[in-house]
This record gives structure tokens, C-alpha cells and sequence, in this order.
């Protein structure tokens, strides 16, 4: 993330977010503002970081953002790796486990598949960036283990 | 839905879903790109359905019997027929191939001797140590990929291998180690993490390291070298460290360990340092798992191993099998034969030109779905159906596991299987 360089990383918990990370999260999804962190305005050597992270955010503070996944269908080769990791289909698809595809019709809570040789992205409210609580929500795992860099979390 | 085993690659990975309305293939579910390819292939512009001869320099369409009547007059006038390909075929029609070598005292061959065949040739007299998919599943906990692009050539195996939660390895990739072993970064290196190496070595330098790793690891002496074919210590020390550890270490055999050289074999000395290993690992052990592209390369050795006593280039004379150390590629550079019957390959495009400039000026048959190369200068060409979709079979897993292939939808008027056209050819040439 581009955002979390710029802040102070001491964890005061002023802006009232347990940790800088949390934080950042927060400013991504709309929730937060750059003037919540009030070290970043009282001392001044983080003037220039806070220009900075007024510049990065531009007009777009306070709205609420939403969360979108793309997978980029020219670089998929359909290997699967993402059904087989993402930890909500390992805890409701029980064949994801010892690496087969799920059955059809697809589970309430599965978000991958493969079809026609493609990845396709089913249904996004079950993901963990949405739903769970804590270090959970800043999970990257099917962005991080792609081999063709294909999916993209962001966002809009 | 119903549920197929794919013919894509030699996984044959038996969790696809499929759903057809009696003529094609609509939607495919779980395949990879390899397995949608071959469901492609149905109904592809480039699919042949009818026989065909070449008269006056090009290729006409003709009835089975015009041209099985001229495939009968090039083997009757030919006294060393060549058969050769094989492994895109079940396992029935490759004993159909063999009984065919022997009416026409023929000289039989497969891909495996160009490819995986090679290992198990070197394994002749020490024997070797396999496994099967579901160890590597549940029990993995090093994998070492030497001169193997498993990303590219067969997609699913990473998946299966790596990021699967088996029944002792529930937490998954966390906890296994991957080892590349290649001269130049390939697709597969992009699923490395932290704990994991990368060994660019220098290329045709396995056998350097190789004798290396059997020295240290069977005299427990302290590493003085500072380089050995490009690696450095620090990674060679990591790598002995992983090798003794293991509780369960696979290492896929690639192309990049198959090239012969005439002064030392590769293979023999890495047979040797898995066994060195095994000795000196007081936890567990390190198998050999080899990769094949086609999908039925193992069942020719299996089958002619069974019914015949040899696994390759075998040599009929008199209807009798008799003893030689030809191959196919030294049976052709040495234009030790007269006539060619090619099933389910593409030897024109794959082999060097010395070769297939020889193969294709002398009357070529051949089996196959599909237009290619080869058909350009063949002289009899006989339409096939698709193993796996169109027509039953058995066939052969990576690791000699064998699986069941069913029919789900009939072929396209007038094609036959492999089987059924070897049997209509042994039949033309009984007949007086």
C-alpha cells in the first residue's frame, strides 16, 4: 500500500484506530480522514508526509469506497491456486482441501472458480476483507500467490 | 453436469465437471487451459473427419475400404515397416499397435524413448523410488523442481502439490518448502515466498553439483569450495540442510536433466544421490516423481512390458521378438527402414531436420485427428476420435497410476477409434 509509508507507525491509537495499518485501512475504504491523525498536523516534522497523503487521497476523503476484485482474463491460465487457497472456500468447500474443484451447483460462501479454463469470481459479499474482524481483514492471499498476477485488489 | 476424467495432460485429473446437449460441450468446470483445449478439439477448424489419399501430389477424400485397400499394397511391398507414436492412445489400442508390429515384422516404437523413458532405462539396474499423487498431497513437505517448468507444462500440479491442505499438512503452503533448480527464471518462480530458494545454475552443470552433493553429504565434511556451478555457499548449505531434513521430499525430473552426453549419465548419478540421501536422513526419505506431456506415455511400457518382455524399440522378425539396440531415431538417421505408420504424433515438426527429411521421402501412414505437418506429406491419412470424450480406454497417470477413461458423446459419422482402425488393418492384411 502507498498510503502507510506516510504515517507515523507508533501505534498512539489517537485517530482512535488500534494500530497505523488499521488506519490506513480505514482511509482506503472512506471511512477515515487525513486529519484524524493529529500527530501528522501538531509536530512538525511530519509536514511534509501530511501534504503528501493530502495530495494521495486528493478530493476523495470521507466517501465510502468499495471493494472490487478483478481478475484479468488475457493472464488467467486456469491453474486454480486461488480456489485451492482462498481461506473462505478451504472452510465451506471441503474438496478444496486436498487441491480438487469444488461441486456444482458452487457452495453459498464460495467465491472462486474455474470456468472454461478461467478464473471467475462469484459472489463478493462472503470475502474476508468484508466480514471479519481484526488482522483478518487485511487479507491478500489470493493477490499475493497468483503466479500470473492476475487478480488486483482495489478500491473504487 | 456430469462428471469426466480430463485427457488433457498426463494428470488426468478426475474432477471435471462437464455439461453437453448431446453434440458438444457447452460449459466445462475445474479444467485448467490445457484440459479446455482438448474439449476444443471436438469440433476445431483444424479436425479432419474423413479418409483421405494422396493422388497426383494432393490429398482427396476417399471411402474406408479405397484406402485401407491402399495401406494393405504399401505394407505388402515394403519388407522393414516402421511404427511409431502411441502415446496419445489408450492402452487397448497400443496392444492392437503390437500385434499389428508383429504380423508385418515391423520395427515398434513410442515417444517415451525420446522423453521420461530415459529415466526408467537408467533405473535398469539399480531400481528407483517412486510416488504417487497422494503422498505428494498429504505428506509433502519439500519439493525440489530440477530443470522443470511445472506452470507452464502442467498447470494443475502446483496447485495440487503445493497449496493443498492434505491430511497431515493442514496448514498448507505455509509450511512447505519449493526449490528451483534452472539456468534462467521461468513462470514457476513466481510462487516462491520466503523460505524458499532459488538455484540459478550454470547450464550443463547438473552433473557438477550433483557429484557435489554426494560427497559432502555422505563424509559430513565442511563446505571449502566457494562456487560450484554458479551456486554460491551460502544457498549450497541451505539446500543440504532441506535435503537431510525432510520428512517427505519429492523432486520432479524435468527436460532439463535429459540430455544425453557421451562421457558420464546424468541420470544413474542422481538415481545414486537419492539413495546416498536416504541413508543419511534419519527422519524420512526423498522419491523421484518423472512429468510427461501426452497422457498415455507410461501405458506403452507398461503394456509392452506385460505382453512382450520389453518396455521399448521393439524389434519383430518371423513373429518373434528378437534382440537389438536400435532406437527409432537410429533406425531412421541410418535409413534402416522403407515405410512409416505414425498414430496420434507429429514427428515432422518435432524432430530435426535430418530426420524428418528422411521420414517424410518414404510412404508415410498416418492415424490422427487433426491437421499438421505430417499430414502434408503423408500418403494415406485415417480419421480418428478423441480418447477420453468420443470412445473408451485405459491409460496411465505421471505416477503409473492407471485410470479409467469413458465415453461421453459419440463421434462424428464415419470416424473411428485408434483401436478399431489398427483392428481393420490387421484384418485387410489376413485377408487374401
Amino acid at each position: 500500500m502507498e498510503i502507510y509509508p506516510f504515517l507515523p507507525k507508533t501505534n498512539c491509537k489517537k485517530c482512535g484506530y488500534p494500530t497505523c495499518m488499521a488506519f490506513a485501512l480505514a482511509l482506503l475504504q472512506g471511512k477515515a480522514k487525513v486529519d484524524d491523525c493529529t500527530p501528522l498536523i501538531d509536530e512538525k516534522k511530519y509536514k511534509e508526509n501530511h501534504e503528501k497523503l493530502k495530495e494521495l487521497m486528493g478530493g476523495a476523503e470521507g466517501k465510502e469506497k468499495e471493494l472490487h476484485i478483478d481478475v484479468d482474463k488475457d493472464l488467467c491460465d486456469g491453474c486454480g491456486i486461488c480456489v485451492t487457497a482462498c481461506p473462505v472456500n478451504a472452510r465451506y468447500c471441503l474438496p478444496t482441501l486436498s487441491g480438487k474443484a469444488p461441486d456444482y451447483p458452487p457452495e453459498k460462501h464460495q467465491l472462486f472458480q474455474v470456468t472454461d479454463g478461467k478464473c471467475e469470481l462469484l459472489d463478493l459479499k462472503s470475502c474476508r476483507r468484508i466480514e471479519a474482524e481484526g488482522r483478518e481483514r487485511e487479507c491478500t492471499v489470493c493477490e499475493n500467490y497468483c503466479p500470473r498476477k492476475a487478480i488486483k485488489i482495489n478500491y473504487v | 453436469m456430469m462428471r469426466i476424467n480430463c485427457s488433457g495432460c498426463s494428470l488426468l485429473c478426475d474432477d471435471i465437471l462437464v455439461n453437453t446437449n448431446g453434440t458438444i460441450i457447452e460449459q466445462v468446470i475445474g479444467a485448467c487451459k490445457k484440459g479446455k483445449q482438448r474439449m476444443d478439439q471436438l469440433n476445431a477448424k483444424n479436425r479432419i473427419i474423413s479418409p483421405m489419399i494422396r493422388k497426383n501430389k494432393e490429398l482427396q477424400k476417399v471411402s474406408w475400404e479405397e484406402a485401407l485397400n491402399k495401406v494393405k499394397e504399401i505394407v505388402k511391398n515394403s519388407s522393414k515397416p516402421l511404427l511409431y507414436g502411441f502415446s496419445t492412445t489408450s492402452c487397448e489400442a497400443q496392444l492392437k499397435g503390437l500385434e499389428l508390429a508383429k504380423r508385418i515384422n515391423g520395427f515398434i516404437d513410442s515417444n517415451s524413448i525420446i522423453c521420461q523413458g530415459k529415466v526408467l532405462n537408467a533405473a535398469k539396474d539399480s531400481g528407483i523410488t517412486l510416488t504417487t499423487l497422494a503422498e505428494i498431497i498429504n505428506k509433502a513437505d519439500l519439493l525440489i523442481l530440477w530443470g522443470a517448468n511445472i506452470a507452464d507444462s502442467i498447470p494443475r500440479l502446483l496447485n495440487k502439490a503445493l497449496f493443498s491442505r492434505g491430511k497431515f499438512r493442514l496448514t498448507g503452503r505455509e509450511i512447505k518448502t519449493i526449490i528451483i533448480i534452472d539456468p534462467i527464471k521461468t513462470a514457476s518462480f513466481e510462487v516462491m515466498q520466503m523460505r524458499d530458494t532459488a538455484l540459478y545454475i550454470q547450464s550443463d552443470k547438473d552433473i557438477d553439483l550433483i557429484r557435489f552433493l554426494k560427497e559432502k553429504i555422505s563424509t559430513s565434511k565442511e563446505i571449502s569450495e566457494n562456487k560450484i556451478a554458479g551456486l554460491d555457499k551460502e544457498d549450497l548449505k541451505r539446500l543440504i540442510i532441506n535435503l537431510t531434513n525432510a520428512e517427505y521430499g519429492v523432486i520432479f525430473v524435468g527436460q532439463g536433466l535429459l540430455r544425453p552426453n557421451p562421457e558420464y549419465n546424468v541420470l544413474k548419478e542422481l538415481i545414486e544421490l537419492v539413495r546416498v540421501i536416504n541413508s543419511k536422513n534419519e527422519k524420512g526419505r526423498i522419491s523421484l516423481t518423472l512429468l510427461g506431456g501426452h497422457y498415455n506415455m507410461i501405458g506403452f511400457e507398461h503394456v509392452s512390458l506385460s505382453f512382450y518382455g520389453k518396455n521399448h524399440s521393439l524389434q519383430f522378425s518371423d513373429n518373434i521378438l528378437i534382440k537389438t539396440s536400435d532406437t527409432i531415431v537410429s533406425k531412421v538417421a541410418n535409413d534402416d527402414f522403407d515405410c512409416s505408420i505414425i498414430v496420434g504424433t507429429d514427428p515432422i515438426s518435432n524432430f530435426p531436420y535430418f530426420l524428418s527429411n528422411k521420414l517424410a521421402s518414404k510412404p508415410l501412414i498416418l492415424i490422427d485427428n487433426k491437421k499438421s505437418a505430417t499430414m502434408e506429406v503423408a500418403d494415406v491419412f485415417l480419421p480418428s476420435s478423441l480418447t477420453g470424450i468420443e470412445c473408451d480406454g485405459l491409460a496411465y497417470r505421471f505416477d503409473h497410476v492407471p485410470i479409467q477413461l469413458k465415453k461421453i458423446l459419440n463421434p462424428p459419422n464415419g470416424v473411428l477409434s485408434d483401436e478399431e482402425i489398427l483392428n481393420n488393418i490387421i484384418k485387410k492384411i489376413n485377408n487374401k
